[in-house]
Parts: structure tokens; C-alpha cells; sequence
């Protein structure tokens, strides 16, 4: 029987740890570029794209985040086969990475959009009589401002992410929760890896939360 | 220059502005004033294009100001609007302020952009503040700011929305200092104010309003000396004291 402390075992969870931080990470990022053309779409003037917008958030934050993360593992190797007549063994980072950036590009439209709306009609006039495009308008003035404003929920969304990454460890991926279950198989102890497990998520959570109010008192000082 | 032929718009079910017609020749100073909810601000909105009347046409240089038409965009560049509150952008200095849109409009370069600011940043006094945020102006810098950053897309006519209303008192004087330098050098001005001393010594004329219509029209002389409608006159009455 292997002795749980252990470098080794140390190494095999910090590298679980990093794995769910590098999904969150990038399951933010993914999610901030979908979240910004959702909000974009719900904002929008056309009918059909406020539509797809809304559509898009009902769904992924009316159904269970597990159920998405199975579905996309299963869908995309179909979907690909059928676009492009090869077979696919879906990898299930990969997949696992995409269920969560979709999942929080739901969330962050929600948040985005109310950042958006949050900046004064004034600044969308100021730009229309200097000639800026809606773009431009965006680009350089809305979305700055609305950003800063919604950093403090962006990071609280990145704390869900990081804990929420532990779900795809039932489609295989070898993030930090499957690290200390194959751990515990290994050592027949499986109390003991789990605490280990949730040290690792809290000191990740409580460092975020801590830079995030660090953060946002900095932010309050230049308004 | 500007043309307005009887236009209207109306706020849910109030009407802002009734059958206003107006012609503003180049160079001249018009003040539009009246009490407040009078359609003043309405109309200058109007002529900008930040606000599109129900009914009838505004002419920029004998071109109809409309969202349909090609040259809408280029109508709308020969005229610079200044707010009541500014709105000047709060995350960028006051010279990122002032050369965003000569770089992403008139596709200028970065250093002609600067050259651009820092020459009407220096007519406005306020050189020394290029590199502050505008949180740390005063409410008389930034509406100088401002008052540069539309004059940086070099217009033909300046629009002004109650300009000094959210001023303290002493920060009114030197923004009207900035307009009177503006209007001695033969800029067209239209101003919603209720500056009585600077429509009585800087404009040409004097555009009374009441209810979304104007009530009376006459050169600013004639207008503070002898009012001809009794509305006017009251109003004169309650404000010049």
C-alpha cells in the first residue's frame, strides 16, 4: 500500500490543480468572447439575434451543467462525423473544455449585457457626434468602461468555474477531484485524498477572492 | 447653413416640440431660450441628429439631414454637439479623449491626431491637463475638454445643450469665455442657455420658445430691450433681475 503523503502523490495532485485551474482559466476566457457576442446579440436591434441570444442563456442556465458536459462529449464526435465523414474518439479535455466555455458564456452574457446597459446613454451620444461607427463606440468606449464594471462578477464566475471543472471529471479528464479519486483508488484511502483535494480548491478559491477585493478596491479609487 | 422646416417630436404623449421652423445663417450666434420642458433642447437634438423628428426636415448646408441618405454621416461631421454634463470618457485621458475620433474617424495618424489636440487643448488653457483623467478636472475643465474634443473633428457649426447648467456659478464664466472666442472667430453657434448676459452680448439673435414652438424671434438687442410678446416679457421679467 502506498503512503498518501508522498512527493510523488503530491506532484500527481498539484498536476490535477493545474489542470482545473488552465480549464477554468480558459473556460473564462472562451466564456467572456461568447458572453460578449451574446450580450451583443441580446442588445441587438434585430428580432432574430435577441432571440438566439435568449435562447442561448435559457438553455445553458436552465439545464444541469453535468448534462451539458455528457452531451457535448457524446454530440461532437457525431457532429463531426457527420460534417465530415471521419470517426472521432472525443478527447474529453477538449469537449469538457467546450461545455464549460459555453456554459460560462451564458453566465457572462447575462453579466456583460448589464454592463453595457450600465454605462450612461450619454457616452453613446458623445460618440455619435464625433462620428464614431457602433463598433468604434463599443470597442473603445462601451465595453472598457462596462468591463471594469463587471470584473468583480467575472472573477466570482472564475471561483464557479474552477470548482465546477471537478464535473468533467465524469467524462474522464484528469482534473484536480479525478486525480484524488485515482489517488484514492491507489492508496485504498479514500477519505484522505478528497481532503487533500479541497485543500487545493480552497487555497486556489480563497487566493482568487482575496486578489479579486484587492482588485476591486484599487478599481473604486480612479472612479 | 442650418434649415429647419417645421418639425415636430413628441415624447410619449407629450408633444416636445410643435412646428418649429428656424434658419441659422454661416456665421451667425443664435440662442435659443425659454423655460424649461420648451423644446429648446429638443430642437438643437433635432439639428444634430441625436434625436429624429416625426415630421418635417432639417438642411445642413441645403443637405437633408436623414439616416437613409449616403452623405448622413458626412451632413452630421460638420457639426460638433457639447452637453450639459459633458460626457467625456471616463477610462481615457483627457488628450485620448480628444484624439480618438480624428484617429478612428478621419483616419488620421497618432502624431497629426496629438498635433490636432494639443493645439485646441491649448486654446481651451488647458495644455497642462492633457495627461490627467477627467475625474480630476473640474467641472469647467471638462466642459473645456469637451468643448475641444468636438472642435478637434473640426466642424463648421457647434452645437451647445445648455452648456454651463451643471456648473457651479464661478466655472460658468470661463466656459463662456472658450464660446465667446469660438463665436468671435466666425463659428456658426447655436446655444441652448439660460445665460441671459451671454445671449444679450454674444449672440445675434435670440430664439424664444414655450411649449414646443417658438414665440418670439427677433435680434438679441431688440429681444432684451423690447420684447414684443407678453410671454416673453414675463419670462424676461422672472429672470433678469
Amino acid at each position: 500500500m502506498e503512503v498518501l503523503f508522498s512527493k510523488d502523490n503530491f506532484m500527481f495532485m498539484l498536476n490535477g490543480a493545474f489542470m482545473s485551474l488552465v480549464l477554468a482559466v480558459c473556460a473564462v476566457f472562451f466564456g467572456l468572447i461568447l458572453g460578449t457576442l451574446g450580450a451583443a446579440s441580446k442588445l441587438s436591434k434585430h428580432r432574430l439575434l435577441r432571440w438566439i441570444g435568449n435562447i442561448y442563456v435559457e438553455v445553458i442556465r436552465g439545464t444541469p451543467m453535468l448534462l451539458q458536459i455528457m452531451f457535448f462529449y457524446i454530440a461532437i464526435p457525431i457532429i463531426y462525423q457527420s460534417l465530415t465523414g471521419n470517426r472521432l474518439s472525443a478527447n474529453p479535455y477538449i469537449c469538457g473544455l467546450i461545455a464549460l466555455s459555453i456554459n460560462s458564456g451564458a453566465y457572462s452574457t447575462e453579466l456583460i449585457r448589464s454592463g453595457i446597459q450600465g454605462v450612461e446613454k450619454g457616452q453613446w451620444e458623445a460618440c455619435e457626434t464625433i462620428g464614431l461607427n457602433y463598433f468604434q463606440t463599443m470597442r473603445y468606449v462601451i465595453l472598457p468602461q462596462a468591463f471594469k464594471r463587471i470584473i468583480p462578477p467575472i472573477v466570482s464566475e472564475f471561483i464557479t468555474l474552477i470548482k465546477d471543472s471537478s464535473l468533467i471529471s465524469c467524462i474522464g479528464a484528469r482534473e484536480l477531484l479525478f486525480s484524488a479519486q485515482i489517488l484514492g483508488s491507489r492508496t485504498f484511502d479514500l477519505i484522505g485524498p478528497l481532503l487533500v483535494a479541497a485543500c487545493f480548491y480552497l487555497i486556489m478559491t480563497i487566493t482568487i477572492s482575496y486578489i479579486s477585493r484587492h482588485l476591486e478596491r484599487k478599481l473604486a479609487e480612479s472612479d | 447653413m442650418i434649415k429647419v422646416k417645421n418639425i415636430s417630436k413628441q415624447f410619449q404623449k407629450v408633444k416636445a416640440v410643435n412646428q418649429v421652423s428656424l434658419e441659422i445663417k454661416k456665421g451667425e450666434i443664435v440662442c435659443l431660450i425659454g423655460p424649461s420642458g420648451s423644446g429648446k433642447s429638443t430642437v438643437l437634438r433635432c439639428i444634430n441628429g441625436l434625436e429624429i423628428p416625426e415630421s418635417g426636415e432639417i438642411y445642413i448646408d441645403n443637405e437633408l439631414l436623414n439616416k437613409e441618405n449616403q452623405n448622413y454621416h458626412q451632413v452630421r461631421s460638420k457639426m460638433g454637439f457639447v452637453f450639459q454634463h459633458f460626457h467625456l470618457f471616463p477610462h481615457m485621458t483627457v488628450l485620448e479623449n480628444l484624439t480618438l475620433a480624428p484617429i478612428q474617424v478621419m483616419k488620421k495618424t497618432k502624431e497629426e491626431a496629438i498635433v490636432i489636440a494639443e493645439t485646441y487643448l491649448q486654446r481651451v488653457g488647458l495644455l497642462d491637463k492633457k495627461d490627467e483623467y477627467p475625474n480630476k478636472l473640474s467641472g469647467g475643465q471638462k466642459q473645456r475638454v469637451a468643448i475641444a474634443r468636438s472642435l478637434c473633428m473640426n466642424p463648421e457649426i457647434m452645437l451647445f445643450d445648455e452648456p454651463t447648467s451643471a456648473l457651479d456659478p464661478e466655472m460658468v464664466i470661463e466656459v463662456l469665455e472658450v464660446m465667446q472666442e469660438l463665436a468671435k472667430e466666425g463659428m456658426t453657434m447655436v446655444v441652448v442657455t439660460h445665460e441671459m448676459g451671454f445671449a444679450k452680448t454674444v449672440a445675434d439673435r435670440v430664439v424664444f420658445l414655450e411649449d414646443g414652438q417658438i414665440v418670439e424671434e427677433s435680434t438679441s438687442e431688440a429681444f432684451f430691450s423690447q420684447p414684443q410678446t407678453l410671454r416673453a416679457q414675463e419670462f424676461l421679467k422672472k429672470v433678469m433681475h
